[in-house]
């Protein structure tokens, strides 16, 4: 900030805070004035124009316990991780965990534009900018524009925050399929409420294409140093370096669209079905080893999914006799060139395998996933759901099968989980829930049956937070 | 199943009509407007009449009708912070953003009791610009019509001077509804409501207000602060009046300990009601409250 304007800003101060007991005044004398005893503007109680940003924060903490350490799902680890990760849990350690604290930011920016930040704390450090948009609130015959940073339409969970959600955890074919935000990304998106007698909303995105589906390694050097004896005995350290020949890509990369209809089924039910896909025209990923063995993909992919709710009001206090029925269908497919390649001389790559090019290959990858949970309110504030996972029922997998000639396929794998709720008050929210994991293993072994529990509370603080459908 | 069809032949014939579109957030909300818009204003309402407005979840349809709405007439003062706000960002209507003629809000037309600038959640759900439900005082209805006319008016200028008549004639009939509802009174005893949702009533006709089962805005009555109110109230007369969507537990706990009449009634008219409607929604109210 220059000077001129840290004047114009005191100035200003100034001005407000000489001014605000004088237009008090005028208030008081004034009868049937627009403002409050509250000070309040009372023209607009619910509509969330006051000057200062409406502020939310919600506090997430899970205590985690597991039967036995869970690996991830056998055939869903992109190539980077080979089945070792442990990442599978959001990253929940067993004991006490301070997951997301999340605190989101909603104003009307001017008559043209809403404006959104939600920014996310993960655990005690880090903060990661989980939406930060525009939305445009004056277009005609029902468009929207919305600009930055936002969590996809795509589906019906995609666009959730972790506190809307009615299990602790993501499903697993959104955070295998999308990563552990979901398909969250920059871009731009326009929607259209269609004139129909009945709710139809279609839309189409443009991502900038930060990870999952579409991602970007580019052109880079991958380098090892290796020590290796010679004659003398000395160890010889020898530099080798060559580029990864992974094109560089310039954005936007993802595109994707999405329809949503809703049948008018009165006060008491509604359902919404919808259908979304997407293209990006750039997945890259790499994975160097320690050994001086490097492995590449680089090609394109598409995604396409269903998704349906249904949601019945019993008309009851605090949720009682409420149904939610969901449920989520995904499939991807990866088309890539593979290449495993290690150094044959300071500065060339070749294919890893004695005299072959067998590990140089371009394959398809396919890979599903859905999930199915119902949610019922068996009483005043407490509600209880079942929900059923299944990943991998076509699961031909991003990882060079054992002759480096295609893709390898993988088993499916089940996840089965159970919750109960406490919601005290519309404010906070108390949550028991049992997952049983069926997972695949990668040699095809299924005996990992594993337990895991998790006890949450889930509070919000701040302005009065209102839910999507 | 009849609710359902009286909603959908308000959705399929609404766009036919020429005629003023208002979507009104309650039944309440949608009698004033046919009230006052008359043969010119043709209403669709969002909220059903026999739930809490405060806990109702968005329907995607509640865009479909505010995407075409010309007016959207609501309650206000939080009443409908839950499903509102996001029905009206999706629907993506320019005339329904604060500040058109087409945004109104009945709480904001009128002074509000409780306010409580203060306001911490620790004491429940409690709105701090005051208390949200204005459409149980006869006279404040009287007042938010009148303005509602002038919104109305500013939309359809060509009809402003029929609003303005129909609401005057609304205010003339709440004035005669008061008197009557004044004289059927006969030193009532006091009322033990639920929710803090009938206060305006009951100020307006000075019955006392004796407690709420509710220990604060939106928590639910506990064992504890039943036997509180039980104790406290020992011995006095009085009647208990909840809610249709209110569990029966507490009230007729308190119709057992204190020999209190236990009242169950709505607080909105029938999905299409009328005035007439309302003034027997009130009648009732009061007719319950001289035991």
């Amino acid at each position: 900030m220059n000077r001129k304007s840290v004047l114009a800003v005191a100035v200003a101060a100034a001005a407000a805070t000489f001014s605000a007991p004088l237009l008090a005044q005028t208030d008081e004398q004034a009868p049937g004035a627009a403002l409050g005893t509250t000070g309040i503007d009372r023209a607009r109680l619910t509509s969330g124009t006051q000057f200062n940003p409406q502020i939310s924060v919600i506090l997430d903490g899970v205590y985690y316990g597991a039967s036995r350490e869970v690996h991830g799902p056998a055939g869903f680890d992109d190539g980077h991780d080979h089945g070792h990760s442990h990442g599978d849990a959001h990253g929940l350690e067993e004991g006490f965990n301070l997951r997301e604290t999340e605190i989101t930011m909603t104003a009307s920016i001017d008559n043209y534009l809403d404006g959104v930040v939600t920014l996310a704390l993960e655990g005690s450090s880090g903060i990661e900018v989980e939406e930060a948009y525009l939305l445009t609130r004056t277009l005609p015959a029902g468009l929207q524009i919305k600009a930055g940073r936002f969590l996809s339409d795509i589906g019906y969970i995609n666009r959730q925050h972790p506190h809307d959600w009615l299990f602790v955890d993501r499903p697993l074919v959104s955070e295998l399929l999308f990563g552990d935000h979901g398909l969250q990304d920059n871009g731009l998106q326009l929607s259209w409420l269609a004139p129909t007698p009945f709710f139809s909303r279609f839309g189409v995105e443009v991502l900038q294409g930060e990870g999952g589906i579409a991602s970007q390694v580019g052109e880079e050097d991958f380098t090892i140093v290796t020590y290796d004896g010679d004659t003398t005995g000395a160890p010889d350290r020898v530099r080798w370096r060559a580029s990864n020949e992974l094109e560089d890509r310039s954005g936007p990369q993802l595109y994707t669209a999405f329809a949503k209809v809703s049948p008018d089924l009165g006060f008491n039910h509604a359902a919404q079905f919808g259908v979304s896909g997407g293209y990006s025209n750039s997945f890259q990923a790499q994975e160097a080893h320690s050994s001086g063995r490097l492995e590449t993909w680089q090609g394109d992919g598409w995604f396409a999914g269903v998704d349906a709710v249904y949601k019945y009001d019993a008309g009851r206090s605090f949720g009682h006799g409420n149904w939610v029925v969901q449920g989520e269908y995904f499939f991807r497919e990866i088309e890539a060139d593979y290449a495993s390649r290690v150094f044959a001389d300071g500065s060339t790559l070749v294919p890893s395998m004695a005299g072959g090019t067998d590990d140089v290959f371009r394959s398809r990858s396919r890979q599903d996933g859905l999930y199915v949970q119902a949610v019922y309110g068996f009483a005043p504030r407490w509600n209880a759901g079942l929900r059923a996972e299944a990943v991998g029922l076509t699961n031909k997998s991003l990882e060079a099968n054992s002759n480096r000639s295609n893709f390898e396929s993988f088993d499916a794998s089940y996840r089965y989980a159970a919750q109960v709720s406490f919601a005290p008050t519309e404010f906070s929210r108390l949550r028991m829930q049992v997952n049983l994991n069926d997972y695949a293993h990668d040699d095809g072994d299924h005996a990992h049956d594993a337990w895991e529990v998790m006890l949450q509370y889930n509070v919000s603080l701040g302005s009065h937070g209102a839910h999507q459908f | 199943m009849l609710r359902s069809l009286m909603l959908l032949a308000l959705l399929v014939l609404s766009p036919l009509a020429s005629a003023l579109n208002v979507v009104a957030t309650t039944t309440n909300m949608a009698m004033l407007s046919a009230a006052v818009g008359g043969e010119h204003a043709s209403v669709t309402v969002l909220a059903p009449p026999d739930r809490d407005t405060h806990y109702l979840e968005l329907r995607p349809n509640m865009m479909v009708a505010l995407r075409r709405a010309d007016l959207l007439v609501s309650v206000g003062a939080e009443l409908e912070v839950g499903w509102l706000p996001p029905a009206i960002q999706g629907a993506g209507n320019r005339r329904l953003n604060p500040g058109q003629p087409g945004y109104f809000e009945a709480a904001a037309q009128v002074e509000l009791i409780d306010q409580v600038p203060d306001a911490n959640r620790s004491m429940g759900d409690v709105h701090p610009m005051g208390n949200p439900h204005v459409y149980m005082d006869p006279v404040r209805m009287a007042d938010i019509a009148r303005t509602l006319a002038e919104h109305m008016g500013r939309i359809e200028p060509e009809h402003a001077e029929v609003f303005r008549a129909n609401a005057q004639a609304f205010a003339e009939r709440m004035e005669a509804l008061l008197k009557r509802l004044a004289a059927r009174l006969d030193t009532p005893p006091g009322v033990l409501l639920y929710h803090k949702d009938a206060d305006y009533l009951m100020r307006r006709l000075d019955v006392p207000v004796l407690g709420y089962l509710e220990p604060v805005p939106g928590v639910p009555p506990t064992g504890r602060h039943l036997n509180a109110l039980a104790s406290e109230l020992r011995g006095r007369e009085g009647v208990m009046i909840a809610n249709p969507w209110q569990s029966r537990r507490g009230p007729d706990f308190i119709g057992r300990e204190l020999g209190f009449p236990v009242h169950v009634l709505p607080t909105n008219v029938p999905v299409g009601g009328d005035v007439a409607d309302y003034e027997a929604l009130l009648e009732q109210w009061v007719d319950a409250a001289t035991p």
